[in-house]
């Protein structure tokens, strides 16, 4: 790890001017400084921004749900209330790393962490999302890396918040230019869908203030398949919410993640779910419209069939 | 011929371990946190390049860091300059440079400021590319593929055709990380008077033994300590080159330094377990007896004998037929270097890949010939050492699993998560070899047991308390043990589940005869127990000092075991769940049940990882390993981990045997077979991912139904 | 000097200015208001600070450390490389393994990836702070009890871990404890042991299954 300046803001608008062209913001710190014990990211100057006051709390009334993006994953994962009434932010929160990165891990932090792909992690290898001339995965070892993407690199999303906020149609409140910006799970990612040097769209400065979510009667799900059974990266996850009238679903929007360079979603399997019961045949054709677009690469075909079945599980899970 | 008391307090006992309160408190010091005055922290500069040859290398921007104290050269780097040869580093994290400074952070500034240039060459990493013909070559005037070693037996050619059935199958290991917690490392102070080193090690004398050679030091100018030691599982045995750098910087800096290397240089430079790529075909005749073996394996050790191998067991060869008796056999076996790390010993080694494809190949002709795995195993296992034992415990170990309920035809299990079951045998020879040690008793009745042995984990100085306590009549708290300081009298390494069946003897005996010492001297004709205390009174002012050593017929080698899998495998996620294990091991004369049990558990567990998770992925295209880490070299964690049942066979006649490395040899194969069993087809490389269960029922290919 | 407005009212050149010349007695001696007071304090807090050392604070196990360090220094390395307090291990360094787990704030942290700089002003307990050899705590006796342990690198963060988890849950399930430990790395295999361990702290029994049987009774 490169020496840096160190200084804790009180303020979102004091962090931003102290985090200026070529700064970092700290907060769980868990990426930051894992990417920097190996070099990838030299920030001259970490703003530690635990103490921006109010930012850690999650509050909800009839309309909404507000979380701050210092809420850490811990809290997120022991909350009755969203256990409750966002079962799928529950346990995407309790699939994230283990306990001890729960802890102090937050939820702007989560995402808005970059990459876990094993090239653009490795200290020494310069890959397309590093600036460098190739995606090394494309051409090597691809078993971790997505079915869909808009550009060369292949490396997925590893966020498990965001897809289930993306199911649960959240908005995420960021700092940009000491205004309010809200982005959609989509319009918060879509960069990294056309940047192979991008891990979402936020800009240097830019602070994730809150998330805000409809309160909502939609039930909502999350599963992931891992090789291990905890503390363990998805290799495909999926999240949904739906109302649910009896067998009937509505309002359904499916997520996956671990499959593309932003959390993966398909308007016409949305659509197609509308009004039909969650029964094999209707998941399995869901699930078909989702993976229409898939690209293979040499070692990740296998998540192809995971994808199915975390389709029809996830959406099961909604009607149980 | 000495045996062993049959009436004990301790002894066979399930006791605490005497060392646990010091390691749950943190309190126990290991080579990694001594903090000798005045201590460097130190660090080693690694090539970044699979291979290049290094054209100019400059340390002095690192000696103007502040706080760094010293730089050195690698040995290698080093002695290849003076010669005027070619510096040329054939693997991705090769040692070219050392640095120590009163910070970690000094140290890492000053590794980033080493000034070096290179010229790139083409290089392999990858097995299969590197047999290739027209491979670049790890050495150049070696081809990468060796030679391949030979034997056969009888006409197998003929006995194939003399068969009822034959299978044919290729079977893979990947290559595995030791990963112990503590990574290699020693702390290292080298003064006038010579060199102490706190090393993190399997074997203290062989470090002592390594140092005194690389730093030309009269032997008894080197000093090695290792109270505690956080696992080795075959790779420290000697100092190793980040040990060797440490003393040169200690030297240059007139300051301890301590390097214990980061996980990432532990998984690139100081050992692995050898790869196997094993193509077997098997036949058996009518009566289900094996009558043919053809067997045809290559594997890396990495950069190859030249490379830094040390502590011996690295090599490629697997044993095969491993336990079974085939009467005609062909073997031909080689070694391909890839450029990346050499191979050291690795828990039992050559077993659990040699385990794991024939373990496999007996279930797949079991199932062609439509006969019982349990019943082939022990129609077949019929000579290796062992065989007996084995195939008590195979019947006893069925009964208990409940095998013949449980074994259905492979592929029946219903549903969409699949049950199955499978077993394996293990054999493995360890046995006792020369150790020495010493008791003092003090007039105050205090006992210490001393022993230039070390302790991995496995519980040594608790059995030595155990044992000296018994013969003295005493508690076990009433006695002191010191190990790991080669100014004890020697023992050999901790390797080959070798430990307990050599310093056990020679505590016995030298505690045997310091009683026998103390009552002569006193003249009290049984100091035991509640005499204890007045005899050693009456030694007057000078502690009564006794030495003894290992005597034959204490231990003894050559153990069997069986282990029985029941899995879950989910065939749409391509998920494995190890469901139980149940664990049947010859244990001799256990010492102490409680730490014995908790090996066995680990052996387990190491073999549930290999079976699982754990690979060493190289990628060909950069040279690099691509998971040195925990987060992509995946150990197995306490979610995953099965109902481990254990039964013991208690076997006191046959004295005190290992079974550190015995009982991580049929793990995989188990699992392996129980895996085949749920899914009614083979998954033939390890370790089983999802991608390669997925793959091994044909779903790993893009099908939009 | 120049006043450039900021959202919160503060000024970035003061900001500068304090960080040049820092929160001088003279500079407070001329503060008339308690606001002011206040927004020097916050000024301090926001104080640019690094790369070089520099002196901070920590209460570990209720003693106070005193030390010089970088900013990047992390809480694992301040005191396994600056002070004796050794029992939390180095095993992995980032996040994956659990050896270097300890409370902040009664928070279980992986301290490798934590920096000592701002683990300043909270309540730190390593597994020193638990217990000492013949006053261990209930999770302690009974990891020596259970064999929850063999080379015992991994042993203090689990001991952590469990510590920190039977806070949490008094009596927690199997499944709990499994999840609760699933942040933990251990080589050698102990976790059957550290399962029993956990719940056997937790006064709820759970024994492995084993047994020895004479070899000369099997038939």
């Amino acid at each position: 790890m490169k020496a840096f300046e160190y200084a804790t803001a009180l303020s979102p608008a004091t962090a931003r001017e102290l985090a200026g062209n070529d700064g970092a913001y700290l907060a769980g710190g868990n990426d930051l400084l894992a990417m920097m014990k190996e070099y990838l990211v030299e920030p001259k100057r970490l703003v530690n921004i635990k103490s921006l006051p109010g930012m850690d709390k999650i509050h909800s009334d009839s309309k909404t749900w507000t979380i701050g993006a210092l809420v850490s994953v811990a809290d997120l994962e022991d909350h009755p209330e969203i256990a409750k009434n966002l079962p799928g932010l529950q346990q995407a929160a309790a699939e994230v790393g283990s306990r001890q990165i729960r802890n102090v891990a937050t939820v702007g932090g989560n995402l808005a962490q970059h990459s876990r792909c094993w090239y653009f992690r490795h200290r020494d290898v310069l890959c397309l999302k590093k600036g460098g001339e190739m995606c090394f995965a494309r051409h090597g070892e691809s078993k971790y890396h997505s079915l869909f993407t808009g550009n060369t690199c292949i490396s997925p999303i590893p966020s498990n918040l965001s897809i289930a906020f993306g199911a649960l149609g959240a908005t995420v409140v960021v700092l940009r230019d000491g205004k309010e910006l809200p982005m959609s799970i989509p319009q918060l990612y879509e960069k990294a869908w056309d940047d192979p040097t991008a891990h979402n769209s936020l800009q240097q400065g830019d602070l994730i203030l809150r998330v805000e979510l409809p309160a909502q009667e939609r039930r909502s799900a999350y599963i992931q398949a891992s090789e291990k059974s905890v503390f363990d990266w998805a290799l495909v996850s999926c999240a949904a919410a739906a109302r649910v009238d009896g067998n009937k679903l509505s309002e359904v929007k499916i997520f996956l993640g671990a499959v593309s360079n932003v959390p993966y979603q398909v308007q016409a399997a949305n659509d197609f779910l509308e009004g039909k019961t969650a029964d094999e045949a209707t998941a399995a054709k869901a699930a078909d419209l989702l993976l229409e677009k898939a690209h293979v690469q040499a070692h990740n075909g296998y998540k192809v069939p995971i994808v199915r079945a975390l389709v029809r599980r996830t959406l099961a899970q909604l009607t149980a | 011929m000495p045996t062993w008391p049959e009436k004990n307090n301790y002894i066979s006992s399930h006791h605490a371990r005497i060392d646990g309160p010091l390691k749950v408190s943190g309190a126990a010091k290991y080579p990694s946190d001594v903090q000798p005055d005045g201590w460097l922290y130190g660090m080693v500069l690694r090539s970044k390049w699979a291979m290049a040859k290094l054209t100019k290398i400059n340390l002095d921007p690192a000696m103007k860091i502040p706080g760094i104290k010293a730089v050195v050269l690698a040995p290698a780097v080093e002695e290849r300059q003076k010669n005027g040869s070619d510096v040329t580093m054939r693997y991705y994290g090769e040692e070219i440079a050392g640095v120590a400074g009163t910070s970690k952070q000094a140290c890492l500034d000053a590794l980033k400021a080493i000034a070096i240039e290179a010229t790139e060459l083409p290089y392999v990493v990858r097995e299969e590319d590197a047999k290739e013909p027209d491979a670049p070559r790890v050495w150049a005037d070696t081809p990468n593929l060796s030679k391949p070693g030979e034997r056969s037996n009888g006409d197998v050619d003929k006995a194939f055709g003399e068969c009822a059935a034959v299978v044919e199958g290729f079977y893979t290991t990947p290559v595995q990380i030791h990963n112990p917690l503590e990574t290699h490392g020693n702390t290292v102070s080298w003064t006038d008077e010579g060199v102490t080193c706190w090393a993190s090690t399997q074997g203290i004398t062989s470090v002592h033994d390594g140092l005194s050679q690389s730093l030309k030091l009269p032997a008894s100018q080197v000093r090695v300590i290792s109270e505690f030691m956080g696992g080795g599982f075959g790779a420290k045995f000697g100092p190793g080159v980040e040990g060797i750098i440490a003393a040169q910087l200690s030297k240059a800096a007139k300051a301890p330094v301590r390097i214990m290397l980061t996980r990432f240089d532990q998984a690139l430079a100081v050992g692995n377990r050898p790869s196997s790529f094993q193509k077997i075909k098997l036949g058996a005749k009518e009566d289900g007896t094996l009558h043919a073996f053809d067997f045809d394996n290559y594997g890396t050790a990495g950069v190859g004998a030249s490379g830094s191998s040390e502590g011996g067991g690295s090599g490629v060869a697997l044993r095969a037929p491993y336990i079974y008796h085939v009467p005609n056999t062909r073997v031909k076996q080689a070694g391909v270097n890839v450029n990346a790390g050499s191979a050291r010993a690795f828990r039992a080694p050559s077993c659990p890949p040699s385990s794991f494809g024939m373990e496999s190949i007996m279930d797949d002709l079991a199932v062609k010939m439509g006969l019982d795995p349990v019943e082939f195993r022990i129609k077949n296992d019929t000579r290796t050492p062992g065989w007996e034992i084995r195939q008590k415990q195979y019947k006893l170990g069925a009964e208990k699993f409940g095998w013949k309920e449980k074994y259905k035809k492979p592929g029946s299990s219903p549903g969409v998560v699949k049950t199955g079951v499978g077993c394996a045998g293990s054999a493995w020879g360890g046995g006792g070899r020369g150790t020495r040690a010493e008791a003092e008793i003090h007039p105050d009745g205090s006992v210490e047991i001393r022993c230039g042995t070390q302790d991995l984990g496995t519980g040594t100085r608790t059995y030595i308390a155990l044992i000296a306590a018994d013969i003295f009549g005493l508690k076990p708290e009433q006695i002191t043990v010191r190990i790991g300081d080669t100014r004890f009298p020697p023992s050999g390494g901790s390797g080959g589940s070798s430990t307990s069946p050599s310093v056990s003897p020679a505590i016995l005996d030298t505690c045997r005869k310091a009683l026998e010492a103390l009552q002569q001297q006193t003249g009290v004709a049984d100091a035991r127990g509640d005499h204890w205390k007045a005899a050693c009174k009456k030694l007057g002012v000078n502690p009564l000092l006794t030495q003894g050593e290992w005597q034959e017929g204490l231990s003894s080698s050559n153990t069997g075991g069986v282990q029985f899998a029941e899995v879950d495998v989910d065939t749409e996620t391509g998920f494995v769940r190890v469901k139980k294990v149940l664990v049947v091991q010859d244990g001799g004369l256990i010492l102490n049940r409680l730490t014995c049990e908790s090996q066995l558990n680990g052996g387990v567990i190491m073999g549930m990882g290999y079976a699982l998770y754990e690979e060493r992925v190289m990628d060909k295209n950069s040279g690099v390993m691509l998971n040195p880490n925990f987060e992509t070299y995946k150990l197995t964690g306490l979610g995953d981990v099965p109902e481990i049942e254990i039964i013991l066979f208690d076997m006191p006649e046959r004295g005190v045997i290992g079974i550190g490395e015995p009982s991580t040899i049929p793990t995989a194969a188990a699992i392996a077979n129980a895996v085949a069993n749920a899914l009614g087809v083979r998954v033939n490389s390890l370790p089983m991912t999802p991608q390669r269960i997925l793959a091994a029922l044909g779903k790993d290919k893009l099908s939009v139904a | 000097m120049s006043e450039s407005s900021s959202k919160d009212g503060f000024s970035v050149s003061r900001r500068a200015f304090l960080k040049t010349f820092g929160t001088s007695a003279a500079v407070a001696a001329t503060a008339q208001v308690d606001a002011v007071a206040a927004e020097l304090e916050k000024a301090n807090q926001e104080k640019i600070v690094g790369p070089e050392a520099v002196p901070i604070t920590l209460k570990v196990n209720g003693k106070t450390i005193k030390l010089q360090v970088e900013p990047r220094v992390t809480l694992l390395d301040a005191l396994r490389n600056m002070t004796p307090l050794t029992g939390t291990k180095e095993v992995c360094d980032r996040a994956t393994c659990g050896a270097c787990s300890m409370l902040v704030d009664e928070k279980l942290v992986y301290s490798c990836s934590m920096l000592a700089i701002e683990a300043q002003g909270k309540k730190i307990t390593t597994v020193e702070g638990l217990g000492e050899p013949g006053k261990l705590s209930k999770v302690q006796e009974a990891f020596v009890e259970q064999d929850a342990l063999m080379c015992g690198y991994c042993t203090p963060g689990f001991v952590m871990s469990v510590t920190a988890l039977l806070k949490q849950h008094p009596k927690p399930t199997e499944a709990q404890v499994r999840h609760a430990c699933s942040g933990n790395l251990c080589r050698c295999g102990t976790y059957p042991r550290i399962l029993e361990a956990a719940l056997k702290a937790a006064g709820v029994a759970k024994i492995s299954k084993t047994e020895v049987i004479a070899y000369a009774d099997v038939a």
